[in-house]
């Protein structure tokens, strides 16, 4: 489920945007259908809201869970009202912790609905609230979350933690998910990146964390370069799901790219 | 307007180190083994590599061990990548040590995920697929409670998935008081069938990911 707004008019600042969610090998040759999910909407006033989120692989149903969380926490932000000030840490923190309880709650009420276990929706799910002064970001789960600068560098605002094993991750209907989520209230950024897990091990140096530059460089020129949201998204789609990608990684693989343009970039 | 072309080719890629998944089959090779049963098991072991180095993913991640239980316990074949695996040809002796079988499979995987972490190297939760047609015999019980013990401890710690595949012949209620998992039971089907069913599973275990508490069931056999 997602929601493509296009770029935003009629404020100083303006997000190009291109996200996409695409069907891993392994889950084609299983003929699964893709359990990630990604969310978007623009705000006025130069917000971007954005959310990523991962059904576990393991479970049946997961692909509702993590189309509802996505847009549960996106819809969460977007209709909170006035957001807290740049300065304000607990307050951001405050804010994205209940977009995510909603999420929560959301998948609950499914559950019970749907009358199954809470652990069928089992979901990741990665937040962030882009403004003009900042950047705020919350997680639950593997993928990750990383920006860039006009001057290439790039940096890791939330990472892939796991325990003793690879293969465990915490998810939304974990019992202490909100309490181990990853938070920051970070520096505006030029561009953002959030993930899911199928892309990690080739966009990050698992073993520290880091960004890999040559992999985000390119894609934020070109989700930069391209005015037409539908046409990015069809590109991006061609790439994640081209045999140099997919032969790499055998996960479902979501990818939400932003860059934030200004002045007579428009 | 960019054109993708110009994304596959500009786009740079990490490498990462395969996470390691290590996986023990726990063979019973005592005496009733003998004839048919274990010229199907050794048959097996070459299918249960074929078919693992024929997935895509599991050929980069999985690594076995093989480790047989007669009246001697003996590691057959320590853990090694599944594509560098060559499969043993076993022999049948004595009695079903299994209790011992088992006390040495949670070892080998202890130093084996001791050794993982001093090289800085990813890892899923390791399995262990105790393979039987019979039951523990002619073994102290005190072996045999120290066995279910320390399984028991190791499963609660989330230390191992550990699965008992009852072929023909097998003592399923006997098992059941051994093992923490209800035991597979695949008495009455072909070695062919079980070893399908084997790499089957190691196949769905390599590219899964678990909720973290949840409890993680076998798929019945025939389900996949």
């Amino acid at each position: 489920m997602k929601r493509d707004m296009g770029t935003q008019s009629g404020s100083a600042t303006v997000w190009r945007v291109a996200a996409t969610s695409v069907r891993g090998a392994g889950h084609v040759r299983a003929d699964q259908v893709c359990q990630d999910a990604h969310a978007f909407t623009l705000l006025s006033n130069g917000v971007l809201v954005a959310a990523v989120a991962d059904g576990a692989g393991s479970v049946a149903m997961s692909e509702i869970g993590s189309a509802l969380a996505a847009e549960t926490a996106v819809t969460a932000i977007a209709t909170a009202g006035t957001l807290p000030s740049v300065t304000d840490r607990e307050g951001w923190k405050a804010l994205l912790t209940d977009a995510l309880r909603l999420a929560q709650i959301r998948l609950e009420t499914e559950a019970e609905q749907r009358a199954v276990d809470l652990n069928a929706l089992a979901t990741t799910l990665l937040l962030a609230v882009a403004i003009p002064e900042a950047t705020a970001v919350m997680q639950v789960g593997d993928g990750a979350i990383v920006v860039g600068d006009a001057d290439g560098s790039t940096r890791a605002l939330t990472f892939p933690l796991h325990g003793e094993y690879a293969n465990t991750t915490v998810f939304l209907t974990s019992p202490d998910a909100l309490e181990t989520a990853q938070f920051g209230l970070h520096p505006p950024a030029t561009y953002l990146a959030l993930f899911s897990d199928g892309l990690q091990r080739i966009a990050l140096d698992m073993a520290t964390g880091t960004p890999f530059a040559p992999f985000f460089s390119p894609l934020f020129r070109f989700v930069a370069g391209e005015p037409e949201v539908a046409a990015a998204q069809t590109q991006l789609t061609s790439f994640l799901s081209s045999p140099r990608v997919q032969e790499r990684s055998d996960d479902d693989i979501t990818l939400v790219l932003a860059a934030r343009l200004s002045g007579q970039e428009v | 307007m960019a054109e993708t072309g110009r994304l596959e080719d500009a786009v740079e890629f990490f490498s990462n180190p395969e996470p390691r998944c290590p996986c023990v089959l726990l063979l019973d090779v005592s005496d009733s083994m003998r004839g048919q049963p274990l010229a199907e098991l050794n048959a097996g072991l070459h299918t249960f590599r074929e078919q693992l180095v024929r997935d895509p993913v599991a050929s980069k991640r999985v690594d076995v061990a093989v480790i047989t239980f007669g009246t001697v316990v003996q590691v057959v074949q320590n853990f090694i990548p599944i594509t560098r695996f060559v499969p043993p040809t076993l022999t049948t002796q004595g009695y079903t040590h299994m209790g011992a079988g088992i006390l040495l499979a949670l070892q080998q995987l202890q130093s084996y995920k001791k050794a993982l972490r001093e090289l800085e190297m990813d890892y899923f939760r390791p399995h262990v697929f105790m393979i039987t047609d019979g039951e523990p015999r002619d073994e102290p019980e005190h072996v045999l409670e120290r066995a279910r013990k320390q399984l028991e401890a190791e499963e609660r710690s989330k230390g191992v998935l550990f699965f008992a595949i009852a072929v023909e012949g097998a003592d399923l209620e006997r098992l059941r008081k051994l093992v923490v998992r209800d035991p597979i039971d695949l008495k009455g089907r072909s070695f062919q069938e079980m070893i399908d069913y084997l790499s089957k599973s190691v196949s769905a275990l390599s590219q899964s990911r678990f909720v973290e508490d949840a409890q993680q069931p076998m798929p019945p056999p025939g389900t996949i």
